[in-house]
């Protein structure tokens, strides 16, 4: 039998426990153990309990009644945690990888990595460019966040939560999702530049043009977001599951 | 809205605490480009000889290039520029990190600083306007705290500020401007000419447009710039390493500075290398506004005595500079050194010289602990070394002596020490030997701001191809490090390309090192960007009428052929037995510099620019000028 990790791996949407990225639990025979001072949200807990035990038998059958196991989302449709499940061996303590079919629905999205980000602000400039023909990152939908004396550089930009508060707070229904890559889209007609939307978001990632005050939200670039083309250190990158 | 130049000046007389905008005319830029063009141009002609270095009328010029804040890989950089109370002569250095950028997208190409102010003040400009704000509580703070204070005074965090330290303040004269807390433009004193100015600090912020007039075509240029950068045989050295991978480079090549210059090999040089620090406390790499080879790093040291100490850097400059060039084999006190350094606002390389220099002296009995005030200044005691910086930050004892540069210290302390002082021009060298580098050290002995290697960064003399060296500059020779053939045009051509580099306000790891953007390139871009008409011969004109400008500049100030030299020991000294393959080298330098002065068309005796080039130029305005000072006389008359 397998001893179990449960990692968080990225909190999608907004969590109020709240759980945080490389939060974890373990398990280890009949036991479940939380690392000190720690705590694991009840709800996720119950929803991934019948897979625990299941995730613990070492041998691999054709026909398992669920497939893919490794990722378990919260059930809370605002939070969208993403739960990663690592089997590890008792003995040697070492991970081990199980056949297993990586298979998403979720649609791609940029993707960020704190950890790697230069700080350089050449997503910003390039998607200030693309978009409003000017090199101020100030008309970015992207932002860099830096704290340099931390050497912190923390890149916000939208998530596109699949139950979007920011479409729902909108007064004027000037936000919708794009039917080929349920980007958040604005119709600048619509938009009154109340703000509504950034008061919503979570994530800090909606940001207003500095001339004409309509919302700036991240649209993908249609499937090709300029920002992660030029990012020199693959901080940020477009797809469904984080690296 | 600004299409590459914002085509205003700003300026601000601190005297009288007032604040105006002008208009900088096409012909301006056009002849000058940018940052350090406009910012010398400016310089000779708003200050005169005779101007005092720390007085009122000193100005400090602030520019930044076309290119500046756009897309183009590395266009971060921005030029501080005056009179140096350092040398005496060209004050020139020039930063890279958030500060020029923003500068541009508050709608500026170029600050001039004059007067002085009656109290402490830091100027904040925001989108096209600007104001002068107290700075009593900022006096004394650290570079860190200041950028710190003000980001929260002002509650912005994208606010960018260059700003000087406890060094400046204390009139050290190697003090820098520092703008993103580590992005130094340290050389030439230029933080202390802000402190005589009692400006403490710089903060812009800007949301204005900085669009290109040919998108399309921009974009096609940067595409092709990526690619050119992503596919240099040097791209994933600089990414991992940076500047830092020179420490290991120059020390096989037997050209490090050891122990102030006593030798080109180090020892311990691995115990202190860039590929150590990229493998221990690096935790991610670090980069300049919009940069696509972001070669800095940020690294937190995890054990030992400095455990705890964190920040972005170094470059290879400090690195070596706080150990090989003071013989400290601790990476942790190398780190250390450059980091207050960085905290008090000072020059590495000047700094590190001057410690190095006193740690000769002691070594050969010159200084003993009782000028030293109880120091040990063995070759390797890293705190003997920390405690020698923080000395001279704040004039302390010993620091004092140290805190007015090499040849002021020289003076001070008699007893023949001036020939261990390694400065040009009164501005001290760097970390790499200039006996085992003949084009670096031409470089070095007529760069217009003194002693320094970035006014040519002359690398071709590394390809070691023969055929190469014969196409590009008529001979096999300027292809090899060690040999002097060729080098007056190499140094020529990498003045040119430096100075480029300088008025674009582009990185010169790029333009320079990787001579990525030929002039036919830089002119296309010019032209996407500006909507202006450049061509190829107009920009290098342009850049050799600047290095022209800046040479009458350094004459007008007295400095000949004489003045274009190098210290005694590397004339003179051959490079001990274990250099390896730079053994037995001393530069020969009278042969080069003949060579170079027939390049650039100056005078073999005296350095001065021939009327002819001068005038070929343009640059009437200087020729009559010499002339009226008796400079320009008859036996240069065509």
């Amino acid at each position: 039998m397998f001893d179990l990790k449960v990692i968080v791996e990225e909190v999608r949407g907004f969590c109020d426990m709240p759980m945080t990225p490389g939060d974890y639990f373990e398990v280890k025979g009949g036991r479940i153990y939380i690392p000190e001072g720690k705590y694991i949200c009840l709800w996720a807990l119950q929803s991934m309990m019948p897979f625990l035990p299941l995730k613990q038998r070492s041998i691999a059958e054709e026909n398992d009644w669920v497939p893919y196991t490794k990722r378990i989302c919260c059930p809370d449709p605002n939070g969208q945690v993403i739960y990663r499940i690592e089997t590890i061996d008792p003995v040697t303590q070492r991970i081990v990888e199980k056949e297993e079919t990586e298979k998403s629905d979720i649609m791609p999205r940029i993707i960020v990595d704190g950890e790697k980000c230069s700080g350089c602000r050449a997503c910003e400039t390039a998607c200030s460019f693309e978009h409003t023909g000017s090199f101020c990152g100030e008309n970015s939908r992207i932002r860099i966040e830096k704290n340099e004396i931390e050497g912190k550089d923390i890149p916000f930009v939208c998530r596109q939560c699949g139950n979007a508060l920011c479409i729902q707070a909108c007064p004027t229904s000037a936000l919708s999702k794009d039917d080929k890559t349920k980007a958040i889209i604005v119709d600048d007609k619509s938009c009154i530049g109340c703000k509504a939307c950034a008061s919503a978001c979570p994530f800090n990632s909606i940001h207003f043009h500095h001339d004409t005050g309509k919302a700036l939200i991240c649209n993908l670039c249609g499937g090709d977001p300029v920002c992660v083309r030029r990012c020199p250190v693959e901080s940020i990158s477009f797809g469904s599951r984080v690296r | 809205m600004s299409l590459g130049y914002c085509r205003k000046a700003l300026r601000v007389d601190l005297t009288n605490q007032k604040i105006m905008t002008e208009d900088l005319s096409p012909e301006f830029l056009n002849g000058y480009l940018g940052g350090r063009g406009l910012n010398m141009k400016r310089l000779y002609d708003e200050v005169p000889p005779g101007v005092d270095p720390l007085g009122p009328d000193n100005k400090l010029f602030i520019g930044v290039g076309p290119l500046t804040g756009t897309l183009f890989p590395g266009s971060a950089r921005v030029n501080f520029s005056a009179k140096s109370p350092q040398t005496g002569i060209l004050g020139d250095s020039n930063a890279g990190g958030f500060f020029g950028p923003e500068l541009k997208f508050a709608g500026f190409d170029q600050v001039i600083i004059e007067g002085a102010s009656p109290r402490p003040v830091y100027l904040y400009i925001k989108n096209g306007k600007a104001e002068l704000r107290s700075a009593e509580h900022l006096l004394g703070r650290d570079v860190f705290a200041t950028q710190e204070g003000i980001i929260e005074e002002l509650g912005d965090t994208r606010v960018q500020v260059a700003c000087i330290g406890p060094a400046a303040e204390n009139g050290v004269r190697y003090a820098g401007v520092f703008c993103n807390l580590v992005r130094a433009a340290a050389r030439t004193g230029m933080g202390t000419v802000m402190a005589s100015k009692n400006l403490k600090a710089i903060a812009v912020r800007g949301t204005m447009d900085l669009k290109a007039a040919d998108p399309i075509k921009f974009m096609q240029i940067i595409n092709k710039v990526d690619k050119d950068i992503a596919s240099h045989v040097e791209y994933q050295t600089r990414l991992l390493l940076g500047t830092t991978k020179l420490v290991h480079a120059l020390n096989e090549a037997g050209c490090l500075a050891t122990r102030h210059f006593q030798t080109g090999r180090f020892e311990d040089a691995e115990l202190v290398s860039g590929e150590l620090l990229a493998e221990s406390y690096k935790k991610k790499s670090k980069g300049c506004f919009a940069c696509t080879i972001p070669c800095s790093r940020f690294f937190e040291i995890t054990d030992g005595k400095y455990k705890g100490l964190k920040s972005e850097g170094p470059e290879f400059e400090g690195l070596a500079g706080f150990s090989s060039r003071v013989g400290v084999s601790d990476l942790g006190a190398a780190l250390k050194g450059v980091d207050l350094c960085n905290r008090y606002g000072m020059d590495v390389i000047s700094t590190s010289e001057c410690i190095s220099f006193a740690m000769e002296l002691f070594e050969r009995g010159i200084i003993a602990t009782s000028d030293t005030d109880g120091l040990e200044l063995k070759w390797g005691n890293s705190e003997a070394v920390l405690e020698l910086i923080e000395k001279i930050a704040y004039r302390k004892g010993f620091g004092d002596v140290l805190a007015d540069g090499v040849v002021k210290a020289a003076t001070h302390i008699g007893k023949d020490s001036e020939k261990y002082a390694m400065h040009v021009k009164g501005l001290e060298l760097f970390q790499a030997d200039p006996r085992g580098l003949k084009g670096y050290a031409l470089g070095v002995a007529v760069a217009t701001r003194g002693g320094d290697h970035l006014r040519s960064e002359p690398s071709f003399e590394f390809y070691e191809d023969p055929e190469e060296g014969i196409r590009r500059f008529g001979v096999p020779e300027a292809a090899f490090r060690l040999e002097y053939k060729g080098k007056g045009k190499v140094v020529k051509f990498y003045e040119e390309r430096a100075a480029l580099a300088d008025c674009l306000n582009v990185c010169k790891n790029t333009l320079v090192n990787m001579e990525i953007l030929s002039f036919k390139e830089a002119a296309e871009i010019l032209n996407a960007v500006t909507g202006m008409e450049f061509n190829e011969e107009m920009l290098q004109k342009s850049c050799e009428r600047i290095l022209n400008l800046e040479r009458a500049y350094i004459i007008r100030e007295g400095i000949r052929r004489k003045d274009d030299n190098l210290p005694e020991r590397f004339l003179k000294e051959p490079l001990p037995k274990e250099c390896g393959p730079s053994q037995g080298s001393i530069v020969e330098l009278e042969s080069m510099l003949d060579e170079y002065y027939l390049e650039h068309n100056w005078d073999k005796e005296t350095g001065i620019p021939l009327r002819a080039k001068l005038i070929d130029l343009g640059l009437h305005e200087v020729v009559k000028d010499l002339e009226e000072r008796g400079i320009l006389s008859e036996r240069f008359t065509l």
